[in-house]
């Protein structure tokens, strides 16, 4: 995103509505700029100013900056997963998909999230640290198709210097290998220079017993209380293979 | 695999935020899911959600308004409806039971909660997305309402430095925490932010503030 100097009053209206934190007053001229380096093209300042003059506007992006719009702006489509946003359908539609099944651990590992926004330097870090743990990335996801080589989480090398407000490594992994994997997230953040939000999904019984739960007790890892909940009302269920209807 | 995952709070204020997300699945059903899924947010409307959302297209202020967001829905819209009363929501989960419209229904809230909503609406939890919260440099993160009031935008799109600016103005009496609120929400192309919650989380720093200055 860019300012138009010429037109640009000065008024800094637009400045508070960037996540990032991109947009600064020029004091010598006194004009809104924004650092092209920090921006991550999200369109939050050019929807939420409405600057009075017009002067917010969004210049031809060509690859690889563009990949910063696409995995920034939520108005994006992408051709992956088909739907607006950063993500997939992931466990929303599991009820009909089956995509997690009984035994296994979905894991979302949201880069940049909340509020730093993350390098893809950082982003192949952590894509290779649990790619040599024998990880398959989640082919559906838009991360996984920038990557070079999907076994070892690598990236093209022209991503590694492009920044974004977020983007989620997203794969599935059986239970017996979710507590080894968190020693191998434990490692890598103390690698990196943003944060990532975790999360772990899971199928649950006719109990409704959330079945990672005692092991992540046991093991002493904190989980929030709150989380999101797929409650079965999709047509047609998808019913898995041994599966009591 | 988040959106509407990863809200920082207490329990007592998590309670009260309630976060309905429907839609199709490709190749499933998503073909003529327009009018059920327009079907969906009219029916958490009149059933007491304090906001409906379309992350497709984007929120009521994205498009001009509510009616235009309602128009606008697309068969592979992913929609959200928000509720800050329990019961409204266990009654809306009564009416989309009953109603079989036949896609995906995901309950964003306190797990223990969303189990009796659940329970007392005749449907149970089929599968759940746990946060284990931030890692890395966390030390990097502000803390507080500024870090509750972030998060309950799943993509990020409510800058800090917007938050401080409507808490200073709060603080200072020329917003009140509703005015506050609704500020944050247009910011939220999604339309998930719990205004109610936003709001009451403004007026506990406003006391806060108070205090200090009595």
């Amino acid at each position: 995103m860019k300012i138009n100097s010429d037109l640009c009053t000065g008024c800094g209206k637009c400045n508070v509505f960037c996540p990032v934190g991109a947009i600064f007053k020029d004091q010598g001229k006194n004009i809104s700029v924004i650092d092209l380096e920090e921006c991550v093209e999200c369109g939050s300042c050019l929807r939420q100013a409405k600057c009075s003059v017009d002067a917010i506007y969004q210049q031809e992006l060509a690859w690889p900056r563009s990949v910063r719009s696409i995995m920034s702006d939520p108005l994006t489509i992408t051709k992956e997963s088909g739907i607006a946003g950063r993500g997939t359908e992931e466990m929303k539609t599991n009820d009909v998909t089956g995509r997690f099944r009984y035994g296994y651990v979905g894991v979302g590992i949201e880069m940049g999230r909340p509020i730093l926004g993350t390098y893809f330097s950082d982003v192949e870090k952590v894509a290779m640290a649990v790619a040599s743990y024998g990880v398959e990335f989640e082919t559906r996801n838009p991360l996984t198709s920038l990557m070079s080589d999907q076994s070892t989480g690598k990236f093209q090398d022209e991503l590694l210097g492009e920044k974004v407000l977020s983007t989620i490594i997203e794969f599935t992994i059986p239970v017996e290998k979710m507590l080894g994997l968190l020693e191998v997230l434990k490692d890598v953040s103390e690698k990196i220079d943003t944060v990532f939000s975790l999360c772990f999904v899971s199928r649950l019984g006719d109990d409704e017993v959330i079945p990672i739960s005692h092991i992540l007790d046991e093991a002493g890892v904190w989980y929030a209380p709150n989380g999101k909940a797929n409650v079965g009302l999709g047509r047609p269920l998808f019913i898995e293979k041994g599966e009591l209807v | 695999m988040t959106h509407t995952l990863h809200r920082v709070g207490n329990a007592e204020s998590l309670r009260r935020d309630i976060v309905f997300t429907y839609m199709p699945s490709n190749n499933i059903n998503h073909v003529g899911s327009a009018p059920i899924i327009r079907r969906f947010l009219e029916m958490c409307r009149d059933l007491g959600a304090i906001k409906i959302g379309d992350t497709r297209k984007g929120n009521e202020y994205v498009q001009g308004s509510l009616e235009n967001m309602l128009n606008n829905i697309e068969d592979r819209a992913v929609v959200e409806a928000v509720f800050d009363n329990e019961e409204k929501a266990i009654i809306a989960l009564k009416a989309l039971k009953e109603a079989d419209l036949g896609l995906s229904l995901v309950v964003s809230g306190l797990f223990e909660q969303t189990r009796q909503c659940c329970s007392k609406a005749g449907l149970k939890m089929h599968t759940v997305n746990q946060s284990l919260g931030r890692w890395g440099r966390t030390d990097k993160l502000p803390d507080g309402a500024v870090l509750e009031l972030n998060t309950m935008c799943g993509h990020g799109m409510v800058a800090v430095s917007l938050i401080e600016q409507a808490i200073e103005k709060v603080k200072a009496r020329k917003w009140t925490p509703e005015k506050a609120a609704e500020n944050l929400f247009k910011c939220c192309i999604c339309g998930i932010i719990n205004i109610t919650r936003a709001a009451e989380i403004f007026k506990a720093l406003t006391k806060e503030n108070e205090k200090e200055n009595d």
